[in-house]
């Protein structure tokens, strides 16, 4: 089996040689703590742009396998530095969002203002950035890509950009401030989420009707902490649930039938409701202190509920003990399909690469069987 | 229903824009001021902390209680100090060094605002040395730290021994909190407490403060 089709296999609950063995990348700190305990200097990791997937002998890594097709703002805001005070920089990021961060840290940076605020600010830096009709969504070569992902051999997996309805905005706006919005102004904040859902369907149509066919279709919403979501399941169903639904139904219209969304935290209360509107893959499946946990949910949801993720990034900080366990606690799952097992978020540099690479060892030994793995550089 | 219910309507409500005239209508009809505080707005944040444990809140609905809450207490604030109202305690919070996240340390201040501690904030990506200073300068009776993240979470125990080192450790109750955080690892870096949401810490704070 190649590794589209070990892939789709999985995630149908189908006859498979093994258990797909993928990442969720890393903290960009890990790797150079990991050049310190020996990796080789020239393995590196910024997001889409790694070489790890091919070093750790990955069937996939979840940064590389979107579509290169922009279903947000298009075009971007402009990215730059604004101040800098030591190692801390304030920088207007791509989305318009003023954020202070560590020059020598990755991890989330701190917002310090938003330029979405109100309507009008939505009106003239927002609106005309969600025009699906922009050529420019498309890469350059967007015909020859086409052309060579029409190969019904293709091994490459190929996930639609199915973007974001909540996260977004959050983003944007500051959790404050869309909270307020939520009461203050509902009428505006159920435009903005049709706004959003009308620029990605657009988006969606163009490319799912190049005739591709196309393996998932992933959405990212972060929209839960670890006391539970950042929005009332009553709200998350009057004001999202509706363009969910419109987004599964197209995928299903063009038979993309895995459709998952990458929401960290307690989901809990969430996760039925999008079970109902078609969205069934729930991605990194945070174990987090809440009690999360990829068994419990099958044995809650049974096989309509798919999930990737879901081995606990802590255990890998522990004992090489703690770690096996895990890897043959979550087996029978891996086994029954469904699930593709790996870290539940990007792994911080507190893992060493001794603990990490025994990991690998065993999820390639018990749920990659041994068989067809793509070699390590080790 | 009586004014004082009124403003208990209007924090569990979020009603900002209404609760200023309720308050203000309250201290003209002289109602005690400790009863506007405590069975009109305290009451009703105590009352939003319960719902938000129940699961029938979410961070919108304490957001804009919160808010609510802020807008009577800025008309009510001048005359509490005339009345010699004290508050509940005094906390001193921030993001431990290293972590710039601040979302859940800012519900947490809002809900012990709520419930009258009497709050500093020195923000995020605060040292042990500042949370010692802060301590020695303001006096606090509890110290609220924060982390997000795995890789920050040992600054608790740093700033911990800190506070032991500059003699001040028996002094101040710590608290710790943060979405890695355990009570577990609270008991193991020698924390007095740890709760898991913002509405559960203020039950915490109470019972340190007896």
């Amino acid at each position: 089996m190649n590794i589209r089709q070990r892939f789709r296999a999985a995630m149908h609950y189908q006859p498979r040689d093994r258990a797909p063995i993928a990442d969720f990348g890393f903290w960009e700190e890990t790797i150079p703590v990991w050049h310190e305990q020996g990796l080789p200097q020239d393995v590196f990791f910024s997001g889409a742009e790694n070489n790890t997937v091919e070093y750790f002998g990955m069937d996939f890594g979840i940064d590389r396998v979107f579509v290169e097709v922009e279903s947000g703002l298009c075009p971007e805001f402009e990215t730059k530095e604004i101040e800098e005070h030591g190692s801390r920089i304030i920088v207007q990021q791509a989305d318009g969002v003023i954020v202070e961060c560590d020059r020598f840290m990755s991890s989330i940076p701190r917002p310090v203002t938003h330029t979405l605020k109100d309507r009008e600010s939505w009106q003239k830096h927002f609106v005309h950035r969600l025009d699906p009709g922009n050529p420019d969504r498309f890469p350059v070569d967007w015909a020859a890509r086409l052309a060579a992902w029409k190969d019904s051999n293709r091994e490459d997996l190929l996930v639609l950009p199915g973007g974001s309805l909540y996260g977004w905005l959050r983003n944007w706006m500051g959790l404050e401030q869309l909270s307020f919005t939520v009461y203050d102004d509902p009428v505006f904040f159920g435009e903005m989420v049709t706004t959003l859902a009308d620029c990605i369907l657009g988006v969606l149509e163009q490319t799912l009707a190049s005739g591709v066919q196309f393996d998932a279709c992933g959405m990212w919403e972060d929209m839960a902490y670890n006391a539970g979501p950042l929005l009332s399941p009553r709200h998350f169903k009057q004001y999202l649930v509706p363009h969910y639904r419109r987004i599964a139904d197209l995928c299903h219209r063009y038979g993309i039938d895995v459709i998952w969304v990458d929401c960290d935290g307690k989901i809990d209360a969430l996760l039925p409701l999008w079970l109902e509107t078609g969205i069934n893959c729930m991605f990194p499946v945070e174990i987090g202190t809440w009690g999360a946990d990829p068994v419990k949910y099958r044995r809650k949801y049974g096989k309509d509920l798919l999930m990737m993720g879901g081995f606990d990034k802590h255990i890998l900080a522990q004992s090489k003990e703690d770690i096996e366990r895990e890897v043959y606690r979550l087996a029978p799952l891996v086994e029954e399909g469904g699930f593709i097992p790996f870290c539940d978020h990007r792994i911080p540099p507190d893992v060493s690469l001794e603990n990490y690479l025994f990991y690998l060892e065993k999820a390639r030994e018990v749920w990659g069987k041994g068989v067809n793995l793509r070699p390590m550089k080790i | 229903m009586t004014v004082i219910n009124e403003i208990y309507q209007c924090v569990l409500d979020g009603d900002a824009g209404t609760i200023g005239d309720k308050v203000q209508a309250a201290l003209d009809g002289e109602h005690d001021l400790s009863d506007i505080l405590n069975q009109g707005m305290i009451a009703a944040m105590g009352e939003v902390g319960r719902l938000f444990e129940e699961g029938e809140y979410f961070v919108p609905e304490m957001l804009i209680a919160a808010r609510a809450m802020q807008t009577g207490l800025a008309v009510l604030k001048p005359h509490l100090a005339e009345a010699n109202v004290q508050s509940a305690g005094k906390i001193i919070i921030g993001t431990v060094k290293g972590d710039l996240h601040d979302i859940g340390k800012n519900l947490v201040a809002m809900m012990l605002e709520g419930a009258a501690f009497e709050m500093i904030d020195l923000g995020v990506d605060v040292s042990p040395d500042e949370f010692v200073a802060a301590v020695q300068e303001h006096e606090g009776d509890i110290v609220a730290l924060s982390a997000l993240l795995t890789t920050t979470m040992p600054q608790m125990a740093t700033t911990i021994d800190a506070l032991k080192t500059a003699g001040l450790r028996d002094k101040v109750k710590v608290i710790v909190g943060g979405a890695p955080i355990t009570e577990e690892y609270a008991k193991e870096i020698g924390a007095d407490g740890y709760a898991p949401d913002a509405s559960r810490t203020v039950r915490l704070a109470k019972s340190l403060m007896g």
